[in-house]
């Protein structure tokens, strides 16, 4: 049975749609157990108002949340037993086995750093984001790449980048059923010899790994075209992108609204196309992949995004059994033991250096 | 001499009869001289007793050709029908399941070691041959008349209801109930059969039961299985009398309340359960948690069970059971789900609310077009 800890009190709609997400979670998945961890008096007037498995679903009870907008060094601090708190505890404690949490992204990652030990060989975690491209991948047709690290360290060494390359490879394999995800490297040309040292000494690294589908380097426009499965880069870059590709989603939704609004032909122009702008819309709907992954610990920790409905926490609670099923963490860990003999016999990477703890 | 060689030789005609639906299935009352029955407890038989799909047509099809063997019974409810047949005790079943079925239901009866005293199946030959369409669904129409009329034969003092959420059971049996102890006049139950669709000829001989039907408060406690995993909160109008359980080891945690099943008895409930391999003790655990969540079971009974527990499990209630942990560290998970809970308020129940019979059977119908405008059965 696997045990999976919700944080029933983080997200833009908690609790209702978390504890309705998690509820149909039960329903869907008889080989687990959901833990809400929350207000047990809150989340015991939700619960019986939802279907759901009343043997499937238990409620630990914790007497605080974090906000969705607090600073999340300050905020866990003020607050020990607050929901993300306990939660991440639990999984320390060996009482659940993965966390799900829609609530304040740097709270979530700096509980589960604080309290998690990292798999072996793995130097640092990294949060992983999904992204909607033009090629799709895998058995199921994944219309999604992954992006990592996006923001739980700020820089990375060599090492952190294949350690990332790795984990990001695992993970597509196991969640988008993609027998030989490619990875790829982010920089700012394709040549190996592109970009700062770490980037170059990685992408030697990598291009000697036969574990993993490694491509070589791609560019920043290479991203939502999906030439690669797995895009590795580092913390700093990874959140920079991260936040210009939605920027970009962003503009171009603002710009259909104004033409929306200026010219009758081109409002007509965008009915006749709603039926495909709709279509694109179900194939990218976020919500279907529930969340995304902190890897590198040995747990898995899925995150799931702050506008989090019942739906895509369904989804992340799944996304979360599959990763404990399919043995995530313990094929990181095997990977990275077998890559770190070769990486002993290479020489130092001139770029590992000391780099700050994960973002607080 | 004459009478008895003739009903002996009648008798296996009737029961052929029976079987194929031509003569209605009338259960045998206690034999005269017999002490009234201290406490009767009535099953229905599909998603109560038996893991049934009645969702599609095919469903419906493979549950009527299915053997005795292939029939599953939810994982602790043989063991809790088991317990609950006692000295004094009596077992009667109504289900909606065709006559023609009687063979096989009662097979896997026998298959599982279930005895019973009366089993009820619904004469739908009958129906077809009358030309009587609506009696095919028709649910209070016919599971009321012949609960009433299994009481004239045998009245206990108790009764404890078992039922599920795929139909109407919870209408049926609060109305039942409410009828017994004189809180339902036989005007308000003409208004609800009429409401319920029941035929005209119908409806003075349901009266006349009720009318006949020996009076009490007898219905104490009523269990809906929630199959359908349908929202407890829906069932929070009936009051603190029925309570709506996600599997039988919550019913024997309600029924050890009630002081009906002992620690012991809840064990080998709960035994059967982890045996089915679909429950762990984990989902034990947190059963308990849930029952006392909704307010069904208080914190004191579910320590008063780990402890009884304790001492049945010590006098060798798990004996052979190499395959659990030792006792002591099952009840320390257990008495820990519920102390996760914090300091959880227990719910406030009003005991045998006032009901709106007419109302909840046109929202039951309501509901009932929904389904099958969604294609369910």
């Amino acid at each position: 049975m696997h045990r999976i800890v919700v944080d029933a009190m983080g997200g833009d709609h908690a609790p209702d749609e978390i504890v309705q997400g998690a509820a149909e979670a039960s329903l869907q998945l008889p080989s687990a157990e959901i833990i809400l961890v929350g207000d047990s008096a809150v989340l015991g007037r939700l619960l019986p108002r939802m279907r759901h498995d009343g043997a499937r679903v238990r409620v630990h009870h914790a007497p605080t949340f974090v906000d969705m907008d607090e600073k999340p060094a300050e905020a866990l601090a003020a607050k020990p037993e607050a929901s993300i708190v306990v939660a991440a505890d639990l999984v320390a404690r060996g009482e659940g086995d993965a966390l799900v949490s829609a609530g304040n992204t740097g709270a979530s990652v700096l509980a589960c750093a604080r309290r998690w030990t990292l798999l072996e060989g793995v130097r640092r975690a990294a949060l992983a984001a999904v992204y909607p491209t033009e090629l799709r991948r895998g058995e199921k047709n994944d219309p999604f790449s992954l992006i990592l690290d996006v923001g739980a360290t700020i820089e990375a060494s060599a090492e952190d980048l294949v350690g990332f390359a790795v984990m990001g490879s695992a993970y597509a394999k196991l969640v988008s059923s993609n027998r030989r995800p490619r990875v790829a490297l982010l920089s700012n040309g394709t040549e190996p010899g592109k970009g700062p040292p770490s980037i170059v000494a990685a992408h030697a690294a990598l291009v000697e790994t036969t574990e993993l589908n490694f491509i070589g380097n791609i560019e920043g426009i290479d991203i939502p075209r999906g030439v690669a499965d797995v895009v590795v880069t580092s913390g700093f870059t990874g959140n920079v992108v991260l936040k210009m590709l939605e920027g970009v989603s962003e503009t171009v939704v603002r710009l259909a609204r104004y033409a929306h609004k200026e010219r009758l032909a081109w409002r007509l122009g965008l009915v006749a196309l709603s039926s495909a702008i709709d279509q694109l819309k179900s194939i990218t709907d976020w919500q279907q992949y529930g969340g995304a992954p902190l890897l590198g610990f040995t747990h898995p920790f899925i995150k799931a995004h702050g506008r989090s409905n019942a739906r895509a926490v369904t989804n992340a609670v799944k996304v979360a059994h599959k990763a404990l099923s399919g043995n995530l963490c313990g094929n990181i860990a095997r990977t990275m033991a077998e890559l770190d003999e070769r990486w002993q016999r290479r020489p130092r990477s001139e770029t590992s250096g000391v780099m700050p703890p994960i973002t607080e | 001499m004459v009478m008895r060689a003739l009903l002996k030789r009648v008798t296996p005609l009737v029961k052929v009869g029976e079987r194929i639906g031509l003569f209605d299935h009338v259960p045998e009352g206690l034999p005269p001289g017999a002490p009234r029955p201290r406490h009767t407890f009535r099953w229905d038989l599909d998603k109560t007793y038996l893991r049934t799909e009645f969702d599609n047509i095919l469903d419906l099809a493979k549950s009527a050709i299915e053997t005795a063997a292939d029939k599953q019974a939810f994982p602790g409810a043989t063991a809790l029908l088991r317990a609950l047949r006692q000295d004094g005790n009596r077992i009667c079943i109504v289900s909606g399941s065709p006559t023609q079925m009687r063979q096989v239901l009662a097979a896997k009866l026998a298959l599982d070691g279930v005895e019973y005293d009366e089993f009820v199946l619904k004469n739908n030959l009958k129906n077809i041959l009358r030309g009587r369409f609506r009696a095919l669904r028709a649910q209070i129409p016919y599971k009321l008349p012949a609960m009433l009329r299994s009481r004239l034969g045998a009245a206990a003092e108790h009764e404890t209801l078992f039922g599920d959420d795929a139909e109407a059971d919870a209408i049926i049996y609060c109305l039942y109930a409410d009828l017994l102890a004189e809180r339902v006049s036989l005007g308000d139950l003409e208004r609800v059969l009429i409401a319920a669709r029941a035929y005209e000829d119908d409806i003075p001989r349901i009266l006349d039961l009720a009318e006949r039907a020996p009076k009490g408060d007898a219905v104490s406690r009523m269990i809906i299985h929630l199959d359908r995993r349908s929202p407890p909160l829906g069932y929070q109008r009936f009051g603190a009398r029925l309570v709506p359980v996600f599997n039988y080891f919550q019913a024997a945690l309600v029924l050890y309340e009630d002081k009906v099943l002992s620690a012991r008895q809840v064990i080998f409930v709960a035994l059967e359960m982890l045996d089915s391999k679909q429950y762990e003790l984990g989902h034990l655990a947190t059963s308990v948690q849930d029952v006392i969540r909704r307010g069904r079971i208080s914190r004191e009974t579910a320590l008063l069970l780990a402890e009884e527990a304790s001492a049945a499990a010590a006098s060798g209630a798990l004996s052979g059971r190499s395959d659990l942990p030792p006792f002591e560290q099952i009840a320390r998970a257990f008495r820990e789900r519920v102390r996760e809970l914090g300091a959880i308020e227990p719910a406030a129940w009003e005991t045998a609310p006032t009901l709106d019979y007419v109302r909840l059977v046109d929202e039951e119908h309501e509901h009932r077009r929904t389904r099958r405008r969604q294609g369910m059965t």
